[in-house]
């Protein structure tokens, strides 16, 4: 399979870094950190597969951006 | 305000870093290839999609009268698709149960060491 769950700690540490910078005067529990990694995580493997996946549709080897614009809006309102 | 927008850059580049690798494995494992451009537009996606879920989970965290955002916070945020919510209740009880295993792992380890310690002062008396 995929080797992207083993690459997970130091990328979970930068998109945990993310979320704190972007809060102004809360905390974040410890847990709650490595949730929001997951989340982001998700968000951008769905991402990529639903881009694949138009690409397939239109019968292209390479992602291109066309793919993922017409991926973009159902993405958004399912997260 | 400079150091703020020096550290958002930085944020920026790590997040582009980080997806890039993500997008790359999952290509590789489609056996497509994905252009530098797609890649920078995830990026810019994932990166923007990180405010709106801290702003959200401020929200709710503020909501609950609450400092700090927690757990049940974040799965609030992942409410709109069941699998999503399903998938984040799933990794927060791994979490719970890993937490309960480590606890349980510090008072073994603490027990262990209070009766050495207690055999190590014996020793020392019966020299005396």
């Amino acid at each position: 399979g995929i080797g992207v769950t083993s690459t997970c700690e130091h990328e979970k540490k930068f998109i945990s870094k993310s979320t704190k910078n972007h809060l102004f005067s809360s905390t974040v529990s410890s847990d709650a950190v490595i949730l929001v990694a997951e989340l982001l995580k998700v968000f951008v493997e769905e991402a990529t597969r639903r881009a694949v996946k138009q690409a397939d549709s239109e019968d292209c080897d390479t992602i291109d951006i066309e793919h993922f614009e017409k991926i973009l809006p159902q993405l958004l309102l399912d997260f | 305000m400079d150091e703020d927008e020096a550290q958002k850059q930085r944020l920026k580049a790590a997040v582009h870093y980080t997806v890039g690798r993500l997008c790359q494995d999952i290509a590789a494992d489609c056996e497509k290839q994905i252009t530098k451009q797609t890649i920078a537009a995830i990026a810019e996606t994932a990166f923007r999609q990180c405010d709106i879920f801290a702003k959200d989970l401020e929200a709710f965290a503020r909501h609950a009268k609450r400092h700090t955002v927690t757990v049940d916070d974040v799965k609030l945020t992942a409410r709109r698709t069941t699998a999503l919510y399903n998938y984040i209740q799933q990794k927060s009880e791994e979490l719970a149960l890993n937490n309960q295993e480590l606890k349980e792992k510090r008072k073994k380890n603490a027990a262990k060491r209070k009766s050495k310690d207690m055999e190590a002062e014996e020793e020392n008396e019966l020299e005396d």
